[in-house]
């Protein structure tokens, strides 16, 4: 029973950590750019300001999508956490984030459209790469169970550490990070399929973000495997990476980023995938 | 010979000569009932045969058999000829010296020509019940085709023929006899890609016809190098029976090469695309029932032959190649039928691909996705049929709103696309399982397995995205209109389509059962081994593999119920709020992105020419 305590509790805490994740990132960048940032808990502050405003909506059909959004990643997310299967874990957040694609392309707003277009393509781009994570995992491991790889005694980093490279270059666009923003890109299309949500609507779609931290983390921390001090390290140091290069770097096109990931970082995996199946 | 059996070769072939000379009046009721009639014949057949069935035909059907493949050759150069098609003449001169010797050099013994086993069972169940609907489904749609009243007749009548011909290759035993019937299906689905007469329409046809022409010559040529190396009797069954023996190799990898060909892999995925030009209800025939579906039924028949030998490598590196670079073609197509036929091919090449790997899962997955495949595709292509005669439309991109003038049929266009997708239905099974399998056979042939899982699993993703860009039209309305009245597309319509609504959820409900008392005999006639089905607990075990049934239900519930709730639910307590358009007073037309992926094509097929040769050389070596 101890084996589920910690994975059930990270489950049920999800979106608080996930909000605790996303105050502290405030702060850090914030800092980063001198500036003192917002209290820890502003994130909070938000989900309670947010709670409390006139619902408005676009259509019951939009405001529904957004709220499955929110449940299906949640589900994803503890399909991960209890060591399910990695290949259905990467299915199920696609179709969590194929839900939101879906609220984007439902409503009649060109904004929305805009940016369920740039997820879609956002998801072109990063999808290969963690499937080819996952394969390489199945060629080391003889299977796709993530609890194998919590329980495993050595690190895959040092298996696959050029995996771990292209997990790294397309992790800024999995969480929406600058250069590869362009599905929410505030300044050019106000933020993309989140515009026409608002109130408690929004309130799923922004809570699904702080979900979304969780899984990208859990995904960084598969590296380490048993090795907990390795694993809180690696996330460390992909918190500090993602913060820098998001203030750091400027946008770039979705051609641009659409190369880049196909080009570099799933390259990357893919030698290592070849380098994995051949040893 | 089988009371029932009789019925299902004869009867479509009898109707059809009918519907070609009855009046209307006579042939409406004649089509339902027959469709009515084919289906019971197939269910009885199904449950009345668990051993196989041989039997053989008078001598003087095999002259006649004989005679008719010479008559239908003979009418190929014709069409060579009245085309100008060099093509298809030579292929037809070298079709007909190569049968004639054949016929020659037969060995003048009593064979068994005929065999129906449970993998002929199965598929009589998928052709006829599915093609019946198709069927009554054509009688509207081919009333408001322009063409003349006979030609209307000509038409019904084909389809019938058609049936029969298909019930007849799923039963050949005889190498031979599979030529005709092969050659036949090809000169049905030539007059059917014919049908409007057009310049396109034709050009499609002589296209059509050669590339299946070539599998017919693959097929005679598997039939020479059986007699020249002496193994006797040119049938499946002494194949079967020789597996391993020295020098089968090469006829194995022809009639496999055949069965690509039919398969529309690439490089011969041409055929199939250019089908799209004739009346819908022969997209609907090809794509889910018929044609396309010898392509796994041959190789589920080798299987045995076949699995571990380098031919089936080649088959699953080709196939995965294709699983991935259809789904990459289908990104750049907007047409809507010509996504669905990208999207057929690729799952085409997955159920080839498990067969051709042929342990007791694969040929289950195989088998899964050969019937779930097909009665999703046969709904989504008579919406599209519906789609351009009520609705007048034929691009995705124009499909917007389409949820406020047809809301119905936008369902029904979603729970097809889910069902070719989602948990738990049958295609999401099917591919569950060839991932999971294939991880079995990553563990023997690492790189190929890596690079084939990598290619099912990326496929796979890109497919999602794509149904869900067209559901995204399916679903895209404005908050004005939030009544909701189902449109009425007439009798014949909407009755067809309510019937293959049942069978999709029917069959969804009772996957379990099915797995265990339809799939799994099958497949152990397929691989003649027992494949034990398990339901324990919340898992469901095929041989070794688990299917954890909890997560499947949760995300049915999470995924295929919200997006069909999200069409209905309404919200009470909401405001509304227009849509945000910077203060703009214009209104917009939406369509859906997709990708120039064109440039690759070329590549494409190349890549699948390579396979090919590749194929060969390996059955040579």
């Amino acid at each position: 029973m101890n084996d589920y305590l910690i994975p059930v509790l990270l489950i049920v805490l999800a979106p608080v950590i996930g909000g605790l994740v996303y105050g502290f990132e405030r702060i850090v960048k914030a800092r980063m750019q001198r500036r003192i940032g917002p209290p820890l808990l502003q994130p909070f502050y938000d989900f309670l300001k947010l709670a409390d405003k006139r619902q408005m909506m676009v259509h019951s059909t939009h405001a529904f999508l957004g709220i499955m959004h929110f449940v299906s990643l949640w589900f994803a997310l503890a399909v991960l956490l209890l060591g399910g299967d990695l290949i259905l874990v990467i299915f199920l957040h696609l179709l969590s984030t194929a839900l939101l694609i879906l609220a984007g392309y439902s409503t009649r707003s060109i904004f929305s459209h805009l940016g369920a277009n740039r997820m879609a393509i956002s998801v072109l781009a990063y999808e290969p790469v963690l499937i080819i994570i996952a394969v390489s995992i199945f060629m080391i491991n003889g299977s796709f169970d993530t609890a194998l790889v919590f329980a495993g005694n050595e690190p895959l980093l040092y298996k696959m550490p050029l995996a771990f490279i292209a997990l790294l270059l397309v992790l800024p666009i999995k969480l929406k990070k600058s250069p590869f923003d362009v599905a929410e890109a505030h300044q050019e299309i106000t933020g993309g399929v989140e515009l026409e949500f608002s109130g408690l609507f929004f309130e799923a779609v922004y809570t699904a973000k702080w979900l979304d931290y969780i899984f990208c983390y859990t995904l960084v921390f598969l590296f380490a495997g048993s090795n907990i001090l390795l694993g809180l390290g690696l996330m460390a140091f992909t918190f500090l990476y993602l913060n820098a290069l998001d203030n750091s770097s400027a946008r770039v096109n979705y051609k641009q980023m659409l190369r880049f990931s196909l080009g570099v970082a799933f390259t990357l995996a893919f030698i290592n995938l070849i380098i994995n199946s051949l040893l | 010979m089988n009371f029932y059996l009789t019925g299902l070769y004869f009867l479509p072939l009898i109707v059809g000569g009918i519907l070609l000379i009855a009046p209307a009046k006579i042939s409406r009721p004649l089509v339902i009932l027959s469709s009515l009639l084919l289906s019971v014949l197939a269910l009885l057949v199904f449950f009345s045969v668990s051993e196989p069935v041989y039997f053989s035909v008078p001598h003087y059907v095999s002259q006649l058999v004989a005679g008719a493949d010479v008559l239908m050759l003979m009418y190929f150069l014709w069409v060579a000829l009245q085309r100008k098609s060099l093509l298809v003449g030579i292929l037809s001169v070298v079709q007909l010296a190569g049968l004639l010797y054949i016929l020659k050099n037969l060995s003048g013994g009593e064979t068994l020509q005929f065999m129906v086993d449970r993998l002929s069972t199965f598929m009589f169940l998928l052709i006829n019940i599915i093609s019946g609907i198709i069927a009554v489904f054509t009688l509207r749609y081919i009333d408001e085709e322009e063409c003349s009243a006979f030609r209307k007749k000509f038409f019904m009548a084909l389809l019938f023929w058609f049936i029969g011909a298909m019930n007849l290759v799923v039963s050949a035993d005889n190498l031979e006899y599979f030529f005709l019937f092969f050659e036949l299906t090809t000169l049905a689905s030539f007059l059917f890609i014919g049908f409007r007469k057009d310049a396109v329409s034709v050009q499609n046809a002589i296209t059509a016809l050669w590339m299946n022409q070539l599998g017919g010559i693959a097929i005679l040529a598997a039939i020479f190098f059986i007699m020249y190396n002496g193994y006797g009797e040119i049938t499946f069954t002494n194949l079967l029976a020789h597996t391993g023996a020295d020098g089968l190799l090469l006829p194995l990898a022809l009639l496999s090469i055949a069965a690509l060909i039919k398969g529309a892999q690439l490089p011969f995925s041409k055929w199939l695309l250019g089908a799209m030009v004739a009346p819908t209800p022969v997209s609907a025939l090809l794509h889910s029932s018929t044609m396309v579906k010898i392509a796994p039924f041959i190789i589920l028949r080798l299987s045995p032959a076949i699995k571990d030998t380098p031919v089936a490598m080649v088959i699953v590196g080709l196939t995965g190649f294709v699983f991935i670079a259809s789904a990459i073609s289908a990104l750049s197509q907007d047409n809507f039928k010509r996504i669905l036929a990208h999207s057929t091919i690729a799952l085409l090449a997955l159920m080839i691909m498990m067969g051709a790997i042929g342990t007791p899962v694969t040929i289950v997955a195989a088998l899964v996705l050969v019937l779930f495949h097909g009665i999703s595709k046969c709904m989504l292509f008579l919406n599209a049929g519906i789609l351009e005669r009520v609705f007048h439309l034929k691009q995705s991109s124009d499909m917007d709103r389409l949820s406020e003038s047809g809301p119905f049929t936008a369902l029904v266009m979603t729970i097809g696309f889910m069902s070719l997708l989602l948990p738990p239905f049958g295609a999401f099974i099917g591919k569950w399982l060839s991932i999971e399998t294939l991880g079995a056979l990553a563990t023997e042939k690492k790189l190929l397995g890596a690079l084939v899982l990598v290619a099912v699993a990326g496929g796979g993703a890109v497919l999602s995205l794509l149904y869900f860009k067209v559901m995204g039209l399916l679903i895209n309305r404005t908050g004005e209109k939030d009544q909701l009245r189902f449109e009425n597309t007439g009798p014949y319509y909407s009755a067809t389509i309510y019937i293959l609504l049942g069978l999709v959820l029917i069959t969804v409900a009772g996957l379990p059962l099915l797995l265990t008392y339809y799939f799994a005999p099958v497949a152990a006639a397929v691989h003649g081994s027992p494949v034990p089905v398990l339901n324990e607990g919340w898992n469901l075990f095929i041989g070794t593999m688990r299917i954890p049934l909890l997560p499947m239900l949760i995300a049915f519930f999470l995924l295929p119920v919200t997006i069909l709730l999200a069409m209905f639910i309404r919200f009470r307590h909401a405001d509304r709020a227009k849509e945000y358009m910077c203060g703009e007073k214009i209104n917009y037309s939406f369509s859906s992105f997709y990708f120039s992926t064109d440039r690759a094509i070329p590549y494409f097929s190349a890549a699948g020419i390579l396979f090919f040769i590749a194929l060969i050389a390996v059955a040579l070596i």
